[in-house]
């Protein structure tokens, strides 16, 4: 009776728990549906709220979009089975993204290794061979279910390096398409002159069959692409040894070890990207050459010198324009494919599951994680406000600081939409848009090329760029004040690049999220820290910016402010980027509460908590958190002391920059409030602000900010990549002496793609040899309608046979390019005679 | 015939003496050897945790990519010639090896880690933090025990306590319907909590949508206590369910065996024909004689709270001790794997050191054994 009884209670207990469902409390949850007029009124962003928790578990992902629980997954899925679950799910939506890329690094050592055996991967030959042996598409289609593209060159197939060179890609990828049995017999050819011989299916060397070590990863899909290596390679009469191993296993051999000990010939290697790289000439370096990295296996990287030349030139960036730039780039691509120390396989998609109701930005190459526009285009679709639950892989990692604090990409996507710079970076292109600048005036020596892309910067030239005697160029911790360049370089000073930013006019009247208005004081004082702690004279100094600050140094050439209001800066520097819009986002300065900073520096002065890991753990205090943990207590005492003494850091610079009358009490007291009411001195000013912090919970909370008046549709044209849409049509038999026309119809989700935004429509035309005859832009038509024509006399260039119409289009809107072919085969015109009783 | 009363008094003292010195001598050798058994157990723990020091092999490569990686992504460094860019990277690979005293021999290492262990100065985690953002191995753990506690405590209660009632109950209804059917599902435990954990997720979570997928609280936390202690329970629920299906069968079909085995005993017989209650002899007869191993049950199970379930507490994405000591393994955290395990093995120690004195002090014939 008694046990009854316990039963009962505790089925009372799970029944009560199981109805018991705590309100969540907060705003509104339910979003509202707005009109496009509404919308325009609409000022911040454009829900209420968000919140970031931890889910590790990608299993779970579409049943709990399916439950309403979660709205966004912003770990990207490479798993094909949930991948399915999501594209079947009526409820669930996702985002691609082509982060990460997957080759076979091959060892280049030899011809004999430290053991006496013949490595075969020695010659470039046999590596090139391995191109045409591998059969891209069925990796791409087969092995990762269709999460993948296939990937022939050292170019990112999503990036802008790609789509500029996208005929010369095609033609490349033409050349080095699936071609078993030229692989072969390359292979054999090669292995003849090593002196092997093939005796059955085996090739011996030295009276020793030639063995093929394959390493392979054993985390993801490399797993089976390293299985499929080794059978080819099997196949090819190699014995062959399959060493499975995890990253960590791995890395001992292919990157630490001595290639020459034959450890490893084949390593299915990985590299992802995070973020869209507009200008990828080093690759060829990196990837092929001794520079790339200092561990053994590059240094036995031996390339052809005019391989090596081009290699370091572009590296160096040493070329006269954009177009000399082009054709190396394009040579560099055929040489790299004939050098082969890797052979690209696939372009892995990434997939950012969310509901299908909610709209985003995504980032191209680093998804979610990777998009700085996230936070601006977030919202339930045609509707305003609710609350959005994120699920991310881990939260609140590492401690959080805006000086040297957690660098985790988790963390980062939540810290993006707390503050606003003053650039941001297209999610499809890369290249920046302006946030809080109105414009840019960007002046290179002459001798230096730059592209411009945007309208919002201009960009000119002048023979040389002195620096005034004015502009700060150092820091003197001693005396507490900037060093100009009159008193460093008396003998004068130049820059390659002038950046004069011109920041909008209400930049000044902006508020943080705690209220208190900005000032100069914001962006001088981040400078000054960033010199003070690589300043070893200071009770600031951190060995571990040390190495970073004196790059910066190298081409840091002084900032001066020319007005404060409006506000306008010039910085010179003699760092160059191939675009001009990247040099003015690297080089504009943006803003940091001064007063959160000035606990900081407080506490680290008094020796008790530190901004960067290394220095905290250096001097065994706690790495500073603004928004948890035992750093708060610190913090605390330090705000006291601030508030009452109104306690000023170098005040001899930074007074000079103060705003309002009593902004340094005003500063203390907003900041005090604050903490009260959030408990945490996370600061920012972006559309979020960080509304509260649950550690243990492995929760964050953001709100809409009310101090965030820029219209919410700002950036809404950057929710969908308009990713250009192909139909490329002609006839598939045409008689030789006839003239031939194919159509192409260009659209993005149905509509017509704006010609206007289309950089470049180009066909390649290759015979049945594969061989390009012919290249040339196609001809716009009306609207969507696009033309190739080609007369009698062109076409009698093909000859008799099948052959491939390619076509490539890149847009400006969209780094992808996109692809369409079509294949037709040129006959022999037919004798016809024309006879009476024919007719 | 009896002696005077002062050379009683002085028998009964010197019994007395004879007692505590047999007593003092049994603590002291059981203390000297739990205590060379911990520092064996941690020891091994750090070599093999580091692989005899092959894992510094393996962290220096990581250092290396790592820092190789973060500084080829920072366009900050994109126009850099590659001398200078090597010469940076191995200049930042230094501090991290300066910072971890990966430039120090592993053997020395080892005996400084196992020093700071003994002496329970858990101190600094090299790669990871307290969800707060301490890095103090202390705040690391700690953070995470009343999570463990609550999951696992309630959890191990709940079968420990209806699994010996019940054990008892089917003790005396042997071969009943009951009985027989808690045979047959014994076997059922062979499967493991998290197992029948991804089940009750996949029905009550996604089919049936009840109760959450997993978490410790809704998202974003409730601000009243009352709401929260609300949440919290709605979270726990199904965790606690999986492990009491995947432990209550075979641990009542454990208890049951050995209850009847002791029901069956002479002296219980005896009370039986002597018409005593049933409840007089459960609670005398059968339960007092078998409370030392019920105890070092109870005792063994409560320590083992410590280790939580690594799997478990992934598949519920509950914030637990097994998560956290996963993640040490996989971060290489040797300070948080000694942590975690320095302090088990001391529980552990202490927990038998007292078992043994309770023991003595519950049943008479080993109070007479320890002294012999």
């Amino acid at each position: 009776m008694k046990t009854l009884l316990w039963l009962g209670s505790a089925a009372a207990v799970v029944v009560l728990a199981v109805l018991l469902q705590p309100g969540p409390g907060g705003p509104e949850q339910q979003a509202v549906p707005v009109d496009d007029a509404a919308l325009s009124e609409r000022r911040g962003a454009l829900v209420d709220e968000i919140v970031f928790t931890q889910e590790t578990d990608p299993g779970k992902v579409t049943g709990m979009i399916e439950t309403g629980s979660h709205h966004v997954f912003a770990q990207g899925v490479t798993s094909v089975t949930v991948f399915n679950r999501i594209r079947d799910s009526q409820y669930a939506a996702h985002d691609i993204s082509y982060g990460f890329s997957v080759e076979l690094t091959l060892n280049p050592a030899g011809p004999h290794l430290d053991d006496g055996s013949l490595n075969p991967f020695h010659s470039p030959r046999v590596r090139e061979a391995l191109n045409w042996l591998v059969d891209r598409r069925y990796i791409a289609e087969e092995l990762y279910g269709g999460l993948a593209v296939p990937r022939y060159l050292a170019l990112n197939t999503a990036f802008p390096d790609y789509a500029r060179l996208a005929d010369v890609a095609r033609a490349l990828e033409l050349r080095y398409q699936h071609d078993p049995d030229r692989a072969r017999g390359v292979i054999a050819e090669e292995m003849e002159r090593f002196g092997a011989e093939r005796r059955g299916s085996r090739w011996f060397h030295d009276g020793r069959p030639v063995r093929v070590n394959v390493l392979i990863r054993t985390e993801d899909v490399r797993q089976r692409v390293g299985d499929y290596i080794a059978s080819e390679m099997e196949d090819l009469g190699f014995l062959v040894e399959r060493r499975y191993r995890t990253a960590a296993e791995a890395s001992r051999l292919w990157l630490a070890g001595d290639p020459g000990t034959g450890q490893w010939h084949i390593y299915t290697g990985g590299w992802i990207a995070t973020t869209i790289n507009r200008d990828l000439a080093e690759n060829f370096s990196f990837y092929y050459t001794s520079r790339g990295r200092p561990e053994p296996l590059w240094q036995a990287y031996d390339p052809d010198p005019e391989f090596d030349e081009i290699a370091e030139r572009l590296q160096r960036r040493d070329y006269q324009s954009w177009d000399e730039r082009q054709q190396m780039m394009a040579r560099a691509l055929e040489l790299a494919m004939e050098d082969s120390a890797r052979v690209w396989l696939v372009d892995q998609l990434s997939v950012a599951p969310r509901a299908r109701d909610v709209e985003l930005a995504v980032d191209l190459a680093g998804g979610i994680a990777g998009s700085r526009l996230w936070p601006y285009t977030l919202r339930f679709r045609d509707k305003v406000g609710g609350r959005v639950v994120f699920a991310l892989p881990s939260v609140l990692t590492e401690p959080w600081n805006p000086v040297a604090g957690t660098n985790w990409v988790n963390d980062l996507l939540i810290m993006r939409s707390l503050n606003d710079p003053p650039l941001l970076p297209d999610p499809f292109t890369g290249l920046f848009w302006p946030q809080r600048i109105d414009r840019a005036e960007l002046t290179v020596q002459e001798d230096v090329p730059v592209e411009r892309t945007h309208d919002w910067l201009r960009v000119d030239t002048e023979p040389e760029i002195a620096v005034p005697e004015e502009a700060w160029i150092g820091w003197d911790s001693t005396e507490g004040r900037f060093l100009i360049v009159g008193e460093e370089h008396p003998e004068g000073l130049t820059a390659r690049t002038r950046t004069r930013v011109y920041y909008k006019d209400n930049y000044m009247d902006r508020r943080w999220h705690d209220g208190s208005r900005v000032s100069l004081a914001d962006m001088v004082l981040p400078w000054i820290l960033d010199f003070e702690r690589a300043d070893e004279d200071s009770r600031l100094y951190d060995p571990s910016h040390a190495p970073n600050f004196q790059v910066f140094r190298r081409h840091f050439r002084g900032w001066n402010i020319i007005s404060e209001d409006p506000l306008v800066v010039d910085i010179y520097s003699d760092q160059i980027f191939p675009d001009a819009e990247t040099i003015v986002a690297q080089r504009t300065p943006s803003m940091l509460p001064w007063h959160t900073l000035a606990l900081g520096i407080r506490a680290e002065w008094a020796g008790e908590l530190a901004f960067s890991s290394h220095r905290a753990d250096r001097n065994r205090v706690d790495w500073m958190s603004l928004v948890a943990g035992p750093s708060l207590g610190t913090l605390d005492r330090h705000l006291e002391y601030a508030v009452e003494h109104g306690f000023l850091p170098f005040p001899g610079m930074v007074a000079d920059y103060l705003g309002e009358e009593d902004e340094i009490g005003e500063r203390y007291q907003a900041l005090k409030r604050w903490r009260e009411e959030r408990g945490h001195f996370w600061v920012g000013d972006g559309a979020f602000y960080l509304h509260s912090v649950h550690p243990v919970e492995r929760t964050v909370v953001l709100r809409r900010s009310e101090y965030f008046q820029d219209s919410s549709d700002k950036w809404l044209r950057f929710t969908r990549p308009a990713i250009a849409e192909l139909e490329l049509d002609g006839p598939v038999v045409v008689e030789r002496g006839d003239g031939v026309e194919f159509s192409l119809r260009i659209t993005s989700e149905g509509e017509p793609y704006p010609p206007d935004s289309l950089d470049s429509v180009r066909y390649l035309l290759f015979d049945g040899t594969g061989a390009m005859v012919r290249s040339g832009e196609v001809e716009p038509v009306d609207g969507e309608e696009w033309r190739i024509r080609m007369d009698a006399e062109e076409l009698e260039q093909l000859g008799t046979g099948a052959n491939s119409l390619e076509v490539a289009v890149t847009s400006s809107r969209v780094a992808l390019p996109s692809f369409a072919s079509h294949v037709f085969a040129t006959v022999p015109r037919r004798q016809t005679t024309t006879t009476e009783g024919d007719q | 015939m009896s002696l005077p009363g002062g050379t009683e008094a002085m028998v009964t003292q010197r019994g007395f003496w004879r007692d505590l010195r047999s007593m003092l001598l049994f603590s002291g050798k059981r203390l000297l050897a739990l205590f060379l058994t911990v520092l064996v157990g941690v020891y091994l723990t750090i070599y093999i945790a580091n692989m005899g020091g092959q894992v510094d092999e393996l962290r220096m490569v990581q250092i290396r990519s790592d820092v190789a990686e973060a500084v080829r992504a920072d366009p900050a460094f994109m126009d850099m010639p590659a001398a200078e860019r090597n010469a940076l990277i191995e200049e930042r690979v230094q501090l991290d090896v300066e910072r971890l005293r990966l430039d120090q021999p592993f053997i020395l290492r080892s005996f400084d880690y196992l020093r700071q262990a003994i002496t329970l100065n858990l101190g600094r985690a090299e790669q990871m933090h307290s969800d707060a953002g301490s890095r103090q191995v202390y705040d690391i753990i700690v953070e995470r025990l009343p999570a463990t506690l609550l999951l696992f405590g309630t959890a191990n209660l709940l079968v420990f306590i209806t699994s010996v009632m019940i054990a008892l109950a089917l003790s005396r209804r042997y071969g009943s319907m009951v009985d027989r059917s808690v045979i047959a599902l014994a076997p059922s435990s062979a499967a493991p909590a998290w197992f029948y954990g991804i089940f009750l997720i996949l029905i009550f979570a996604f089919l049936v949508p009840v109760l959450p997928a997993g978490g410790m609280v809704q998202v974003p936390p409730p601000e009243g206590s009352l709401a929260y202690a609300g949440s919290v329970l709605r979270h726990m629920l199904l965790p606690v369910v999986a492990m009491y299906l995947s432990s209550i069968f075979i641990s009542i079909y454990s208890w049951r065996t050995f209850f009847l085995i002791h029901s069956s005993e002479d002296y219980v017989e005896m009370a039986r024909v002597k018409g005593l209650p049933d409840n007089l002899i459960q609670r005398r007869y059968i339960l007092r004689p078998t409370l030392s191993p019920i105890i070092t049950n109870f005792a063994l199970m409560l320590i083992g709270l410590w280790s939580g379930a690594i799997i478990l507490e992934q598949v519920f994405n509950w914030p637990g001790l097994g998560t956290l000591l996963f993640e040490a393994i996989g971060h290489r955290d040797t300070p948080v794997i000694i942590g975690s395990v320095v302090i088990f093995a001391y529980l552990l120690a202490i927990t038998v050191f007292l078992l043994d004195i309770l023991y003595a002090v519950l049943d008479p014939r080993v109070r007479m054994e320890s002294i012999k």
